[in-house]
């Protein structure tokens, strides 16, 4: 079991954006995280990367307990996220930023560079490796974020909302970056509201709605439990 | 890319060569402080522009060299620059002791904080007698050795302080180029990003505040050794901490020449202020720069450098 | 006045250069309720801004009354006769629930239908009566909806956009909003409503559009929407829409 939740609670006074919630995750999974306005999937999301501390419950990282600590931790025991807005290190280049991430595992410069120039490859940035970061366009920071992520060399990769509002062009090398990624043996959880993407990438689904897993299985089986429809769709108010 | 480099290098090794050439002691002297407070402002650079921490209490640093050098004369009977090694050991153990608890705080609190910890610190020598209180105290009248660092001109004292900043340059360029260097350039772009790359983001920020407070404090005993007088103002007082900011800003946060530039353009412009408007030169003093903070910051918030950049990008693309 | 009251053609946004909305129209007659359908992020919430004048259109048309309004200031546009009740309400919490509702009525030109439209208010949400002097922070959800509404009405409009209006709230408290919303429409009041949840929306209006990842997909009478085997697909399966390439 690479990643394990177990009982995530995430309480804002007596709001509880999260409410007993698991999560089950093996190696090379590719795991879709959906779920209709305010249900909970992004305090979930940010829980499993340290960023949020639950109110209650545990998270196991390959067999590490990891609940309580900072995102810093995830980090370096190889659990690696990226940004719904990107954030890049305006003060570096493209490959300055990513050699940050790369820097995790290499401790020594050209090392870092190398990796660095290695992973610009893989996300189809190398022709951009010199330009200040801020140079790149919203999807180009996207494609960075992954980049320098991958630097770290993660085991998991969690993806929020990676493909937000990308135009129809752009979409398609997402998603064919994503599945790269997963060839390469790493697993990942992806939070979408594409739901094309989710039928498309992902191999199993947890939907959640008002703090909870509501349904799980593949893209097909979840976009036709009726728990789901109501969900999204809304049941009727009235009698 | 030469072409465009050589012009202002050119500038400053003639500048940097200009005291030894000159008749003026004035000339000199406003020379050796430029260059000791580009020794701050580089120290402070390490912290606040590299890795994005604004601090406004260094004076806290400044002020423990300064009085580390002048206690180690005045009760031991020391060479000032003695007390030196001193004022760094009690920096270190400040750095971590206050400035460590104080990176729980983010932007503009951690400013604030910053410059709050340096007001009470201010406060507390005026009424701290063994030091002089608020009269302060006197380095050595007559010198008794060569240790004791006490010159006629101001032409040694340049030297010196070259000297130091050439070391404390030549080290921060190594740590740009080091993972250091990228982690605190990470920190101060994007905090939370850094952590998840991995990056121990309070380790470092203590790491740049260990090398930025030690170098600080050596500015306030080198400050000391020259000019032999110290008080709570001009150890401990707000304008020390203002002054390493303002110019760090000026030439160009995060660069690695950009505090030596801003000490440049605003050490002479302060010094002649202070002789145009006599004793109430300080009151001046906040005014432009004030204005120099709204300039930038509407201008050219990457100070002088940025500007230099955009110029010669400029310049190529018409030649091209 | 030949014509719909609203009709948005085309309509693109984009925030910096990401897409908030690509290819997005409907119309909107006199006197109609129209819902605006879609799963969260489709780009119901863009959509009403950008008529709201809040974001700026980066393409297409927005025409009221036949003259295009589509780039026109946001308080223009509430002068024109357009109020939004926004997602998650956004009410000036520090302040009392009279006034909020006094900040509707800013851009009221005939001062005078202030005290009637303040009366209207009250008697439509008579709770909002009761707390006039209370903090709208200090308000339970469905009066935060209610006053959200109120506000918007105190700017006397001719078309009231609510986004959301069902969000987070108890199913009773929902019931009696959308029965207030049927009464406001009974006194001629045109409805634009964006929901998540097409059984509410259905219920009161007659058009609906449907929005998948910014496009409208569907579009149809309520009852055809809501028989539309499509519909399904546009909110939890593949896009109904494919670039001219594919």
């Amino acid at each position: 079991m690479l990643l394990e939740a177990r009982g995530i609670v995430k309480a804002f006074g007596a709001f509880h954006a999260v409410d007993g919630a698991d999560l089950l995750l093996q190696e090379a999974e590719l795991l879709g995280l959906i779920g209709p306005n305010g249900a909970g999937k992004s305090t979930f999301f940010n829980c499993l990367s340290g960023d949020t501390r639950p109110t209650a419950g545990t998270i196991r990282f390959r067999g590490t307990e990891v609940t309580t600590r900072p995102p810093d931790a995830h980090g370096r025991l190889g659990l690696a996220r990226t940004f719904q807005v990107p954030i890049v290190f305006d003060t570096m280049t493209v490959r300055e930023n990513v050699m940050v991430g790369a820097f995790l595992r290499h401790a020594q410069r050209r090392a870092a560079a190398e990796k660095a120039d290695e992973v610009l490859a893989f996300t189809g940035l190398a022709e951009q490796a010199n330009l200040p970061a801020t140079a790149l366009g919203t999807p180009g920071r996207k494609r960075l974020e992954i980049a320098r992520a991958l630097a770290t060399e993660p085991v998991l990769l969690l993806l929020d909302e990676a493909l937000a509002g990308l135009p129809s062009s752009e979409v398609e090398a997402a998603i064919d970056l994503v599945r790269r990624i997963h060839a390469r043996g790493i697993t990942l959880i992806v939070v979408e509201h594409i739901m094309e993407v989710i039928h498309r990438l992902t191999q199993r689904v947890l939907v959640f709605n008002q703090g909870r897993v509501i349904a799980e299985g593949t893209p097909a089986e979840v976009t036709a439990d009726p728990a789901v429809i109501t969900a999204y769709l809304g049941r009727r108010a009235r009698k | 890319m030469r072409p465009r480099r050589a012009l202002p290098v050119a500038v400053l090794v003639v500048l940097l060569l200009s005291p030894f050439f000159s008749f003026s002691p004035f000339y000199q002297r406003v020379a050796a402080l430029v260059v000791l407070a580009a020794i701050s402002a580089s120290a402070w650079n390490v912290l606040g522009g590299y890795a994005g921490q604004v601090s406004f209490g260094h004076s806290v640093y400044f002020g423990v060299g300064a009085y580390s050098a002048l206690l180690a004369f005045t009760k031991l009977g020391l060479p000032p620059i003695a007390g030196a090694p001193l004022g760094v050991m009690v920096s270190v153990a400040i750095s971590v002791l206050i400035g460590l608890p104080s990176f729980r705080l983010r932007g503009h609190y951690f400013s604030m904080a910053t410059f709050a910890i340096a007001a009470l610190a201010e406060l507390l020598v005026i009424s701290w007698n063994f030091a002089g209180g608020a009269i302060g105290m006197m380095g050595p009248a007559n010198s008794r050795s060569l240790a004791d660092l006490l010159f006629r001109g101001s032409l040694p004292y340049y030297v010196i302080f070259l000297v130091v900043l050439a070391i404390l340059l030549a080290l921060t360029h190594l740590m740009q180029r080091s993972r250091m260097g990228f982690y605190l350039r990470a920190i101060g772009s994007g905090e939370r990003a850094a952590e998840s790359l991995g990056v121990p983001v309070r380790r470092y920020k203590l790491y740049a505040l260990l090398l930025s407070g030690a170098f600080t404090a050596l500015a306030g005993s080198l400050y000391a050794v020259m000019i032999g007088f110290i008080d709570p103002d001009s150890g401990f007082g707000v304008l020390i901490s203002v002054n390493m900011v303002v110019m760090a800003a000026l030439g160009g946060a995060g660069t690695l020449f950009g505090p030596l530039i801003g000490a440049i353009i605003l050490v002479p412009l302060s010094e002649a202020s202070n002789a145009f408007f006599g004793g109430g030169g300080s009151g001046a003093a906040y005014i432009v720069y004030g204005v120099i903070i709204m300039l930038i910051a509407r201008f050219s918030p990457g100070g002088v450098a940025e500007w230099w950049r955009i110029l010669s990008r400029r310049r190529v693309r018409r030649a091209a | 006045m030949s014509g719909p009251l609203l009709r948005v053609s085309h309509l693109a946004v984009h925030y910096g250069d990401l897409v908030g909305v690509a290819d997005v129209s409907f119309e909107v007659a006199e006197g109609a309720a129209v819902a605006l359908l879609g799963s969260n992020g489709a780009g119901k919430t863009t959509t009403l801004n950008a008529l709201a004048g809040l974001v700026r259109p980066a393409g297409g048309s927005i025409e009221w009354k036949g003259q295009r309004i589509d780039g026109a200031a946001a308080h223009a546009v509430v002068g024109r006769g357009i109020a939004l009740s926004p997602e998650g309400w956004r009410l000036f919490v520090m302040q009392t629930v009279e006034q909020n509702l006094r900040l509707g009525a800013t851009s009221l030109a005939d001062r005078r239908r202030f005290a009637p439209l303040l009366e209207r208010v009250f008697t439509l949400f008579p709770r909002l009566a009761e707390r006039r002097r209370q903090l709208a922070g200090t308000l339970s959800g469905g009066e935060r909806q209610m006053l959200a509404v109120g506000r918007a009405l105190m700017s006397d409009p001719k078309l009231l956009m609510l986004d959301e209006p069902s969000l987070g709230l108890a199913p009773a408290v929902v019931d009696a909003m959308y029965d207030t919303l049927a009464t406001l429409r009974g006194e001629g009041l045109t409805l634009l409503v964006a929901e998540q949840s097409m059984e509410l929306a259905l219920e009161i209006a007659d058009t609906a559009s449907v929005i998948q990842t910014g496009r409208t997909v569907l579009s149809g009478t309520a009852r055809e929407i809501a028989e539309n085997p499509d519909l399904h697909r546009a909110y939890l399966g593949a896009a109904l829409w494919r670039a001219p390439s594919e």
